[in-house]
């Protein structure tokens, strides 16, 4: 057997000695189990109501009399927002985004009741999840072993006798660090098996390649994030003089790497890029969809040009004379004004949260924390790229339904209004089928590679580092 | 003695760098404050410039037809900030401070969200009751889990126990002076704060600055039980340091998923539901219908009649109505559903004191749950007044030069309920005597 392996197994054996490696190795488990649990249920619970409400409200829609297509487009949808498959592993910002939105002409609403809206000041605390457990707890137990794996031999002397007996420094780090690694994979891969088994059930058999790349990923970036930290706990170890200043280091560092540093990055891009506040984002829409045409004012330049080509056009002298519903036309007019104006200022926005945001990604080469918490939302669908997505959909079809209810309007809604005592028009109800029900499309797996190649490049950088750091130490250290 | 006693102390460069990086992160959560202070001030005055400019607008464009004239203007009511809200931003950053509303259907307006990013509210602010709840019990524990055993593993406590007569005195010495120290960085920090942010000296501060210090008495309690059971400095460490991650990160989040799952809120989306149909129904119904339950609700207006015309705004007005009439019991349900939630929370949370911190400190500034609350149901009276002011002179179809519209500026609800001291001190105390009297009793039996 190589020396390495006989380190490793060595040392692997007396740290399982120890009987608070196993209350620890027990108390992990017991928060995976309840982290499941709650996260399971959770899944269940709001992909029945979103489901439930989904369909409800596409009865409601269809169940609508005859009557006017823009009442129809004011009567609007819903959208309810269902959660990814793998949330169960990862919840990500979950919690703070909003789950219903009221789509209707005119007007983009906002995503409502978020469970972050719902909270007391508890959720600040972070919440739990397979996933929480793995990043933050997981590392610091693979800490609490791993610090006496070399700054011990040394304080015992018996680092000496070890490296007199023709064992290189290298293979003794090389040696702990697969050590500590296979304690670490004892932890880690019961865990992905029960997650997998979940994220099997949870789809009811029903599984993607999409799905099933997610999941390889999570898997792969996670046996990586956790090696990276036995790497990290053995070296430190190597690098100091006793036990007790092995562990204080580690404390720090960890501190430094799950608390301060994401915290503190994410503080510095907010402060240095100031979102707009949400009056104002509105005020500047509305400003300049007047600037473009306000259809409200019977002056306006934009569209007495549009009327008077119509008029033009069509050989007539006023717009009652058109052959077809000229308001229906206006307003299709307005609605493709003020959603385009809409979502440019929205990409704006969207652009100042990525300029906040930048700090944090780029921290990801300070910290695998970072890394592998950005990398982790992503792939699980927990992301704000997701949930932006989620809203483009629903602006989309928002959209699509508002002008199919002008289209409804300019071809079937007569141009001449019915008088005081004449019955209104409307159109037959069998219409209403032409919109079809929402369907939120999760995005594909490939734009987390766009949007997360920081953060895989941060984890490429950081195995990089490492190795380069084991060969350096591995020449450069002395027994005391 | 005691001077001695500090000089040791203060002496070493970790214990400087320590309160350095407490004072810097305590400087940096005050400039986190002032630019939410900032953010809020622009808010309202953004708010303010647009109400008016937007009143002045409308009023020109439906200067005879009121009804259509408020079917468009929107009356805002914000939710003061003090500046002590600064200190403990809490939910304030997730729910919105200013609520802007038609006289239209409320419940379709009045869960409208933020514009924020989500990266933002998931790592949390580094306001002032971070630094106090994350980052000085973790000093605490630095300054203080190897008290004695350090002396002990040196061989130093030998020599110290055979030189002091008073061997307990002396623990308490070295202990009494970590936490004047500590006590006297939490004390700047809020000395610096009270300047910088303006903020005034009334029972609130006094409150906010009382529950803090037991807060930091707490932890000293806490480590003054863990040194007692005279163990190692590397086991005082991981046990101090467990309790740290069982107080702030595990516990809490556990607390908050069971919360969730207990009190579930599939109200929230009823609520929507129902006021959409309990509204846009009415457009297909029988008009008297809707207006004899109008009149059922509102019966001052019977006056007023059955109007006509095809289409009136008194029967538009009606329908509107209707939404919320008809979400009322889902809307209640929901309202009552977070008053537990709230409950249960403050409850569990006096068992863990970093979350009952957290929540007392929000509950003193002003930014938890139950503000958001009073400020829902605030909302909810300043909307019903502006229905009632109006819906006589819509109803007259009176033109919109009838009102003075100068006079709708925006409107201001300041939060004046208080947190009785005793029910934000109380389970500090008990737990501070747990821990000392245990640590207390130990020590004596280990001395004598």
């Amino acid at each position: 057997m190589p020396p390495q392996l006989l380190i490793a197994r060595n040392f692997r054996s007396n740290a399982l000695k120890n009987r608070a490696v196993y209350l620890l190795i027990l108390f992990i488990g017991i928060l995976i189990t309840y982290a499941v649990i709650t996260s399971w249920s959770g899944f269940v619970k709001q992909n029945e109501s979103t489901a439930h409400h989904q369909t409800e409200t596409r009865h409601d829609w269809l169940d609508n009399p005859d009557k006017h297509p823009h009442r129809m487009a004011h009567y609007g949808n819903f959208a309810f927002r269902p959660k990814a498959p793998l949330s169960i592993f990862d919840s990500g910002m979950e919690s703070f985004f909003g789950n219903t939105i009221f789509l209707e002409a005119h007007k983009q609403n906002s995503v409502n009741f978020s469970e972050a809206g719902f909270s007391t000041g508890m959720l600040r605390f972070g919440e739990i999840s397979v996933a929480m457990v793995l990043q933050i707890l997981l590392p610091l137990l693979l800490f609490f072993i791993g610090f006496t794996s070399i700054a011990a031999e040394r304080e015992n002397g018996t680092l000496k006798i070890i490296l007199t007996q023709g064992i290189s420094w290298k293979q003794l780090i090389l040696g702990k660090i697969i050590g500590l690694a296979q304690i670490a994979m004892g932890v880690f891969v019961p865990v992905m098996l029960v997650t997998f088994v979940l994220w099997f059930f949870l789809q009811d058999g029903h599984i993607t390649s999409d799905e099933t790349v997610r999941l390889l990923l999570v898997f792969l970036s996670y046996g990586i994030y956790l090696l990276l930290f036995c790497v990290i706990a053995v070296l430190v170890s190597a690098a100091s003089k006793t036990s007790k200043s092995a562990l204080i280091s580690l404390i720090g560092l960890w501190l430094m790497l799950t608390i301060v540093l994401p915290r503190a990055s994410q503080a510095l891009g907010s402060y240095l890029y100031p979102a707009p506040v949400k009056v104002t984002f509105l005020a500047n829409i509305e400003k300049d969809v007047l600037k473009e045409g306000d259809s409200h004012n019977p002056d306006d330049i934009h569209y007495k040009a549009l009327k008077d080509s119509l008029l033009t056009a069509y050989g007539v002298d006023s717009t009652s004379q058109l052959p077809f519903n000229y308001s229906g036309f206006v307003m299709a007019e307005g609605e493709k004004i003020s959603a385009r104006i809409y979502n440019s200022h929205f990409d704006n926005l969207l652009r100042v949260y990525d300029a906040q945001n930048s700090f944090l990604k780029a921290t990801a080469f300070l910290d695998p924390f970072v890394a592998i918490k950005n990398l982790s939302m992503s792939l699980a669908g927990t992301d704000y790229r997701t949930y932006t997505d989620f809203q483009k959909q629903a602006e989309a079809y928002r959209y699509a339904m508002a002008q199919k209810m002008n289209e409804l309007q300019i071809k079937y809604i007569s141009n001449k209004k019915p008088g005081p005592d004449e019955k209104p028009v409307v159109i037959d109800q069998k219409h209403w089928e032409e919109v079809p029900e929402f369907k939120y499309v999760q995005p594909m797996v490939n734009t987390v590679f766009e949007h997360e190649t920081t953060s895989f490049f941060a984890l490429l950088f950081w195995i990089g580092l490492l190795y380069f750091m084991i060969e350096i130490l591995s020449k450069e250290l002395k027994v005391n | 003695m005691f001077k001695l006693a500090f000089k040791n102390f203060l002496s070493s460069s970790g214990v400087k760098i320590g309160i350095a990086f407490l004072i810097i992160t305590g400087l940096v959560s005050l400039v986190v404050g002032n630019q939410f202070l900032a953010k809020q001030a622009e808010n309202v005055e953004a708010t303010a410039a647009y109400q008016k400019a937007h009143i002045s607008k409308n009023v020109q464009y439906h200067p005879d037809e009121l009804g259509l004239l408020l079917y468009y203007v929107k009356f805002s009511l914000v939710n003061q900030t003090e500046p002590i809200n600064s200190l403990s931003i809490g939910q304030r950053d997730v729910n919105p401070s200013i609520q802007s509303v038609t006289i239209r259907g409320l419940e379709g307006q009045k869960y409208d969200a933020d514009l924020q990013n989500p990266s933002n509210l998931l790592l949390g602010n580094i306001d002032f009751s971070f630094v106090l709840i994350y980052l000085f019990p973790l000093f605490i524990i630095a300054f203080t889990y190897n008290i004695i055993s350090e002396e002990r593993e040196s061989g130093t406590w030998k020599i110290a126990a055979v030189q002091s007569s008073n061997l307990f005195g002396l623990i308490l010495k070295l202990f009494t002076v970590r936490f004047l120290v500590v006590v006297f960085t939490l004390f700047l920090t809020l000395f610096l704060a009270v300047i910088f942010l303006k903020i005034p000296l009334n029972t609130r501060f006094w409150l906010f600055g009382g529950v803090s210090f037991l807060y930091i008495l707490f932890w000293f309690a806490l480590s003054f039980w863990v040194a007692s059971m005279s163990k190692s400095s590397s086991y005082n460490a991981v046990t101090l340091l467990s309790a740290w991650i069982l107080l702030i990160i595990v516990l809490p989040a556990m607390v908050n998923s069971y919360l969730v799952s207990a009190y579930p809120v599939p109200e929230a989306m009823e609520t929507t539901v129902k006021q959409r149909n309990g509204y846009h129904e009415k457009w297909d119904m029988d008009k008297k219908a809707t207006i004899d339950k109008f009149y059922n609700h509102y019966p001052q207006f019977k006056t007023f009649g059955y109007p006509k015309e095809d289409f009136n705004w008194l029967w538009y007005y009606a329908m509107q109505q209707m939404g919320d009439d008809e979400a009322a019991s889902e809307s209640k349900a929901l309202r009552e559903k977070l008053e537990m939630r709230n409950r249960a929370s403050t409850r569990i949370a006096s068992f863990i004191p970093s979350v009952h911190m957290q929540i007392q400190l929000n509950e003193i500034a002003g930014s938890g749950l139950s503000n958001q609350l009073r400020f829902m149901d605030e909302t909810g009276r300043f909307h019903e007044q502006l229905r009632l002011q109006f819906y006589p002179a819509i109803f007259k179809e009176s033109p919109a030069s009838s009102q003075q519209w100068e006079k709708f500026e925006i409107e201001n609800f300041s939060d004046n309920s208080m947190t009785s001291a005793t029910s934000a001190a109380l389970p500090l105390v008990v737990a501070i005597l747990l821990f000392s009297v245990l640590g207390w009793v130990r020590f004596r039996t280990m001395v004598s």
